[in-house]
């Protein structure tokens, strides 16, 4: 059915954006803020 | 008088000031208390060394002006020391007790506030786990300002911890 390849790309793009939006999300929010932590922290105690 | 005589030559000023860790006015009061009866102690046995009693036949036999010499001997048998009224002294003495009494007391609660804060802190140290079983969450706990400057960080876009490739080297592949 030729007339439903549109649809397939379509969705291909939403959950694709879709989950671009929530890995950004994540890794911004939880991710690399706790790296940064653990960064923070391990030169904190050795300044101690 | 004798007992406290020697209880006053056994206290050892410098360890007292430095092993109950009086600082601000209560060290320099003690000190300039120290001093005092330092100088007061002096003064005390170098006239307890002076001669009490005048030898007044020498001098008769020495000089040829004896009526000088009697009329001295009459004058130093009239004097009679001025006797001072220590009342005004002692009430000053009795202001300075209390006043010290008061520092004293302030000390002793600052003292204890620090004990209390050492004894706190001596308790962390026992119960504290091992350097290498610390995790960041117990990290940030007892400080949190960790957590504030992350927070800080990201707001301001930094990535990055000045000094941390230095300390621990850098895992970039590129």
């Amino acid at each position: 059915m030729p007339q439903l390849i549109p649809f397939y790309f379509m969705n291909q793009l939403t959950y694709g954006f879709l989950l671009f939006v929530v890995l950004l999300v994540l890794f911004s929010t939880i991710l690399l803020p706790m790296i940064l932590k653990l960064y923070v922290s391990r030169l904190f105690i050795t300044k101690l | 008088m004798s007992l406290a005589k020697s209880a006053a030559n056994k206290l050892d000023w410098a360890k007292v000031i430095s092993s109950l860790k009086i600082t601000g006015t209560t060290a320099q009061q003690l000190s300039g208390f120290k001093k005092r009866n330092d100088e007061a102690r002096r003064k005390l046995l170098e006239l307890e060394q002076q001669p009490l009693t005048v030898d007044f036949e020498q001098y008769r036999s020495v000089l040829k002006n004896k009526e000088i010499v009697g009329k001295i001997e009459t004058l130093f048998k009239e004097y009679k020391p001025v006797k001072i009224d220590t009342q005004s002294q002692l009430k000053t003495i009795e202001s300075f007790e209390q006043h010290a009494i008061a520092n004293a007391k302030e000390t002793e609660v600052m003292i204890a506030k620090e004990l209390s804060t050492l004894k706190e802190t001596l308790n962390q140290i026992e119960k504290a786990r091992p350097f290498d079983q610390l995790t960041v969450e117990e990290l940030v706990k007892a400080k949190p300002e960790i957590d504030a400057k992350v927070v800080e960080m990201v707001k301001k876009g930094k990535w990055e911890v000045p000094g941390y490739d230095e300390k621990f080297g850098s895992l970039n592949a590129m």
